[in-house]
């Protein structure tokens, strides 16, 4: 498989391109191109701090968030009902190449 | 304090990274070890990083060896912290299989292993914690296991076939973990503690007794008083006897008593130690060229100004940032809550801030419905939260606890008031502590 092209928008409101490996969570391609995800809990679902937004179209085609996501997202900065995920949460998909991510508010 | 007067200092732009030579040097390859080598690149350090790593294997995540890897039909394989592309992509130099034996703090350099010896411009010790040893007579017969290192859970895997009898000295959190694992897979498990019940140096006793149902509904017998006085047998662990003279037949002995700082380099080398390196809010050592992060440190909390050594992910990572960015002369994130989790029989406590025994406990929810949380309040503020079984309490609890709210123990009390709104009527939630004169704001 070949690797996912990424667009990241920062905190800033900066671009960023990147090229997301297909062994990797979207979570660890963001944090290997020191993005700023502390991602505290190694990937686990347990702190949000890798809570980003994807778009409509793109999240729709994710599946379901589990209960644990769920509760920690529902309770995030600017938490957005069809768009807020864990990236660590989401496996490499080529729904998501070509797809531009946004890193949520850091609380 | 010297701790926290630190802790209070701007940070300046006192290490100017151009025009160095030597390299950073890392003594250790676990969570924090990685994370200080990944942040120092992150923040722009364009010189040198040496990482020196214990075991020969990529470094790996630890959580997963008390919890998925022991499964039935798990891989052997536990995830790895960074992919080696990354070590290379970001020039970070790995020696493997490679320890520190000493540090010359005059001349700067330290001497590894193999018998090199190489100069640092920082040295950071990042070298975790280890089982703390059973000491008993017939601890060293086969069989007898502790958990730490991925062959440990490997080591354990193997021994964990159904219809093994398995000890577990001590329920706490790695003790637990592997109850639960070998109880899925079968295993006729005991689990002996000291104490009257489990988990106690972490939580209260309705989460204790939450567990210790839930554990027994998965065929876990406890025995509580116990004290292990020796383990029998031939060649191989056959039984564990305690003070009062019980005797559990066991084929699968597990230490579970709790880690010791990995410290003896540092104390070697004439640093501060006290069970655990002494560092600041930094992680500076009493050497300003020397640091330390991780679960081999103990710091003064700016939470709460408690002495402590913290033994999870979160402090491993949080402290690694603040090292990277004052070697780099940046400033570093604000303290977080800390934070914690385990997970037994599917079941997840997660913890936010740090409990003490005299705090006020407020179950808040109805334990036997599975599901709960509970408050804990420290002269009317909040200061821990521990959620069972759903997360709903937890970044909320991590917001009030970070503020110093207060907290209407009744209003607490009912599952159905959220807890930002469970705020006595007559306070503002954020009112500065009057303890503290000067409160530190901290991030969740």
């Amino acid at each position: 498989m070949s690797n996912n092209k990424l667009t990241v928008i920062d905190r800033q409101g900066s671009t960023h391109d990147l090229e997301w490996e297909p062994d990797q969570t979207l979570m660890e391609a963001l944090r290997d191109n020191d993005l700023p995800v502390l991602a505290s809990c190694g990937g686990t679902a347990s702190c949000a701090t890798c809570h980003v937004f994807v778009e409509k179209e793109v999240f729709d085609t994710l599946g379901e968030r589990s209960e644990d996501e769920l509760e920690l997202l529902v309770e995030a900065e600017g938490h957005r009902e069809c768009g807020s995920r864990l990236s660590c949460q989401l496996e490499f998909s080529r729904h998501l190449n070509g797809a531009t991510v946004t890193l949520a508010p850091e609380e | 304090m010297r701790d926290q007067e630190q802790m209070k200092q701007e940070p300046t732009e006192h290490e100017p990274t151009a025009g160095v030579t030597a390299p950073v040097i890392i003594v250790g390859a676990g969570h924090s070890g990685v994370a200080v080598a990944a942040g120092l690149r992150a923040r722009g350090w364009e010189g040198g990083i040496l990482l020196l790593e214990a075991e020969k294997e990529t470094p790996y995540e630890r959580p997963p060896l008390s919890k998925e890897l022991l499964k039935e039909g798990a891989p052997d394989e536990s995830a790895v912290l960074r992919k080696e592309k990354f070590y290379e992509d970001k020039r970070i130099d790995r020696f493997r299989g490679i320890t520190a034996e000493s540090i010359d703090r005059k001349g700067a350099t330290v001497l590894l292993s193999d018998g090199s010896r190489h100069a640092y411009h920082r040295l950071v010790i990042a070298t975790g914690s280890r089982a703390r040893p059973l000491t008993v007579p017939g601890a060293e017969l086969a069989g007898v296991q502790s958990l730490r290192t991925r062959d440990d859970a490997l080591e354990l895997k193997r021994l964990l076939v159904r219809g093994a009898r398995v000890a577990i000295i001590g329920a706490g959190y790695i003790g637990l973990e592997v109850a639960a694992a070998a109880a899925a897979k079968g295993c006729e498990v005991t689990v002996l503690e000291f104490q009257d019940r489990v988990m106690s140096r972490v939580t209260s006793e309705p989460v204790s007794r939450h567990f210790e149902r839930l554990h027994e509904q998965h065929g876990v017998r406890f025995i509580f008083g116990a004290a292990v006085t020796a383990i029998e047998g031939d060649e191989r662990a056959e039984c564990v006897v305690t003070a009062d003279g019980t005797a559990v037949r066991a084929d699968v002995v597990l230490a579970g008593i709790g880690v010791l700082p990995n410290q003896e380099l540092a104390a070697e080398a004439g640093l501060e130690c006290r069970d655990g390196i002494l560092v600041d809010g930094d992680g500076r050592t009493s050497d300003p060229a020397i640091y330390a992060t991780g679960d081999v440190t103990r710091f003064t909390s700016p939470i709460d100004g408690a002495s402590q050594r913290l033994e999870c992910i979160q402090n491993a990572q949080a402290q690694a940032d603040r090292v990277a960015a004052h070697i780099t002369g940046q400033h570093a994130a604000v303290p977080e809550i800390p934070w914690f989790w385990t997970v037994q029989h599917g079941v997840r406590l997660q913890t936010a801030g740090v409990r003490h025994p005299e705090d006020d406990v407020i179950v808040r929810g109805v334990p036997a419905d599975g599901r709960f949380s509970v408050v804990y309040l420290r002269a009317g503020r909040l200061a821990a939260v521990d959620t069972i079984a759903g997360l709903t309490d937890f970044r909320p609890a991590r917001k009030l606890i970070a503020q110093g709210a207060r907290i209407d123990p009744t209003l607490a009390a009912d599952p159905g008031i959220p807890l930002t709104d469970a705020i006595p009527t007559d306070a503002n939630p954020t009112d500065p502590n009057p303890a503290d004169a000067d409160p530190v704001t901290a991030r969740i």
